[in-house]
């Protein structure tokens, strides 16, 4: 074990040992048994019809022409396109309103408030709300659109609509999250690297740009690879909102994300071993997402 | 610290007596003492989480009061399939769960429900009494698997007002009669039939295309028919009215919230929209009818909740002998369901006096008998995605090729029931 000159100390491992446990128990185990599962024929109210099938469940993922390829892919399609396009907002506005509200200016107390107040909704009520603005018949968003005179389209039915709708209310949902977690980090900047600043003559802009942004890189590699994540499992905004329509000719929905895909898959239809093939294809696919990302920021130290 | 520590300990120790405690309690039965059951305790689930699970509450609790030798404990809950698969694994199923019919032979498959045939002939319940359709629906592979409690049609609701603003004083029960109201009623900011690009187009698809002559799938449920001429000609009528009487693109539901508001003059849903945008539900006279015949045959697409015993690991005699009781009183006292939006599917209670005044229930009734299943195949319903696909694809006008769209979708269910047949075998194994 330990060599004789450091005795060995039990009780910081009795502290995290509740935490490992749980840790274990919904992480640990689940994620293994999935890899394990990803390999059968696999259906956990008929074990007489589990058998082990090898790469197969990996393989008819890669198959053209199948039916499981086009609406796995199709749903990967749609997952990403949400990341690309919901990621650089969920950064750059909390970044600006962290930096707005990082002033002495009278009401920021109660602006932090407003803007973290989404946060602590529940999706199906965010999904409600936004769905309420959205839908066609008396809408808000159409209502006053119509009023002005401006073109008023099928928001949750039509594309590229549908997304935006999705991609909005997360933004609306979501913002106040990372937002907090910038005004936390920006307040730890020592106030006389500022002071220093001024003295050289930056302006507002360049100190942002020269102060703030590095002493915030090791906040925002975090925040852009929760937010990628989070990003990656979409789920019930397109369940409440748009039901993964408008669907298409070949299969699946515009809307309808990996994670619908793989409970569909797993819960709906009796095959668990597929479903749990294509949650390590994503896992894998995130992890390289992350890794990318690491290696980006720390090439530029 | 130590002693902080002690606590937690202490703390969890307790947790996990009490977890354990929650999960092991075994309620006491009182069915030990010899051949008497005692009073009896049924659970009995279903997925009546909206305004129709107060209606078989009542039920429920009439049931209790004039049976004092069986309790039945009714829970409603929604993602029910979920629930019910999950129940199986941990085998705390219920002794009486509703499923609907079309997945009745899945969850058969699934081990989740296990034949009644037995049951069911002392109970004197037979076939006689209802659509043959419907009690098909509950037949897997040789066995009876469940009982039909109601049959809920594709139904037509009408602003009766608009109607008589145009000069009529009838709904419509042919096409011409349809097209002729739908057109008089369009314009003007009016829509004489709304129809979305979501939930329900594939349904109505279904019944156009038993209308025109055609069938979903083969008669044993291995090959995908949908894209026959008939198909075709269901789903140009569906776009044909979409493009001249209803807006674009509406979203699911909105056809429903744009009938509430007094300017769409038809809408096809399921029935239980009634309370939704019939009766108090609106501020103008909107009624509910039987759907019309457009094609050369009457068909009606409908679904139906039936009534099943889910598996046990043991099976207790004594609960069984109960739950048919429940069973039976349930079909028989079905009028009061009835006045939850449904359609009571044994004959003999349609039949009744007190059926034919619940209204527009009992003129909806006769339509149940073109109600058509689908065949008892297990992952029918998986099998359907497809259709559901091109439906909403041609509706939403992602595509215009309608021949493309339902032979794309044809192909695609094939191959999903190919695998459906690879996986479950031909038969239910015994429990």
């Amino acid at each position: 074990m330990v060599t004789g000159k450091r005795k060995f100390n039990g009780v910081p491992y009795l502290f995290i040992l509740p935490h490992l446990i749980f840790f274990i128990v919904f992480v640990g185990y689940p994620f293994f048994n999935g890899l394990y599962i990803s390999f059968f024929n696999y259906d956990y109210l008929r074990p007489q019809a589990t058998t082990f099938v090898g790469l197969q469940n990996y393989m008819d993922l890669f198959r053209p022409g199948s039916v499981k390829y086009y609406e796995f892919w199709n749903s990967m399609r749609v997952t990403l396109v949400f990341v690309v396009s919901s990621v650089p907002f969920l950064i750059l506005i909390p970044l600006g309103l962290a930096t707005l509200l990082n002033t002495k200016l009278p009401g920021t107390n109660a602006f932090r408030a407003i803007y973290f107040a989404p946060w602590v909704l529940s999706c199906a009520v965010i999904s409600l709300i936004w769905w309420w603005i959205f839908q066609s018949q008396g809408g808000l968003l159409n209502y006053y659109l119509g009023a002005l005179g401006l073109p008023t389209p099928r928001w949750l039915s039509t594309m590229p609509y549908a997304m935006i709708t999705i991609v909005v209310a997360t933004i609306w949902w979501t913002m106040g999250y990372n937002m907090i977690i910038f005004l936390a980090a920006m307040q730890d900047i020592p106030a006389d690297l500022y002071e220093a600043g001024r003295v050289d003559g930056a302006n507002a802009w360049q100190r942002f740009i020269y102060i703030t942004l590095p002493l915030l890189r090791p906040v925002l590699v975090l925040i852009i690879i929760t937010t990628i994540i989070a990003s990656f499992n979409l789920l019930g905004q397109p369940m409440m909102m748009t039901r993964g329509d408008p669907r298409l000719p070949n299969g699946g929905g515009a809307t309808e994300p990996v994670m619908l895909r793989i409970f569909t898959e797993g819960f709906v239809r009796p095959y668990q071993g597929s479903a749990a093939a294509m949650s390590v294809i994503v896992a894998i696919i995130m992890m390289a997402f992350s890794l990318v990302n690491f290696r980006l920021f720390r090439h530029q130290e | 610290m130590k002693s902080r520590l002690w606590t937690v300990c202490a703390l969890l120790l307790v947790v996990s007596l009490l977890l354990s405690a929650c999960g092991g309690a075994a309620t006491p039965t009182s069915e030990a003492t010899g051949n008497a059951c005692g009073v009896v305790e049924l659970q009995y689930w279903n997925p009546f989480t909206g305004p129709d699970g107060p209606f078989m509450g009542q039920m429920v609790d009439a049931f209790n009061a004039s049976h004092p030798d069986i309790k039945v404990t009714m829970t409603s809950q929604g993602e029910y399939y979920t629930q019910l698969t999950t129940a199986a694994a941990a085998d705390t199923l219920p002794d009486v769960a509703i499923v609907h019919a079309d997945q009745v032979p899945t969850q058969a498959f699934r081990n989740v429900l296990r034949p009644m045939d037995a049951l069911v002939a002392e109970m004197g319940i037979s076939a006689s009494d209802y659509p043959v359709g419907v009690w098909n629906a509950g037949e897997v592979a040789g066995h009876r698997y469940s009982i039909p409690l109601d049959i809920h049609p594709m139904t037509m609701f009408y602003n009766a007002d608009l109607l008589k603003s145009a000069g009529f004083e009838n709904p419509p029960t042919n096409a011409e009669e349809f097209e002729a109201i739908a057109a008089a009623l369009t314009g003007n900011g009016l829509q004489g039939f709304d129809i979305t690009g979501g939930f329900p187009v594939q349904q109505i698809f279904q019944q156009m295309l038993h209308q025109f002559g055609g069938t979903e799938f083969n008669a044993d449920g291995t090959e995908a028919t949908w894209n026959s001429e008939a198909g075709v000609k269901a789903l140009q009528w569906m776009k044909d009215m979409q493009a001249r009487y209803s807006e674009p693109n509406l979203e699911v539901d909105a056809e429903l919230n744009a009938f509430k508001t007094g300017t769409v003059a038809m809408v096809w849903n399921g029935i239980w929209q009634i309370a939704n945008i019939t009766g108090d539900g609106v501020e103008f006279d909107g009624r509910a009818t039987a759907v019309p015949q457009i094609g050369p045959q009457m068909a009606v697409w409908a679904g139906s909740h039936q009534l099943t015993l889910p598996v046990h690991k043991t099976v207790d005699p004594c609960k069984d002998q109960a739950a048919a009781v429940f069973i039976k009183y349930l079909v028989e006292n079905s009028v009061t369901w009835a006045k939850g939006g449904q359609i009571p599917a044994a004959a003999s209670v349609r039949a009744s006096a007190e059926f034919k005044a619940i209204e527009p229930q009992a003129s909806i009734a006769p339509s149940v008998e073109y109600a058509f299943f689908p065949p008892s195949v297990p992952g029918i319903t998986d099998a359907f995605g497809p259709l559901g696909e091109a439906v909403g694809a041609v509706m939403n006008g992602t595509t215009s090729d309608i021949k493309g769209a339902l032979d794309d979708a044809a192909q695609r269910a094939n191959e999903i029931l190919a695998q459906n047949r690879t996986t479950y075998g031909a038969a239910p194994q015994t429990p």
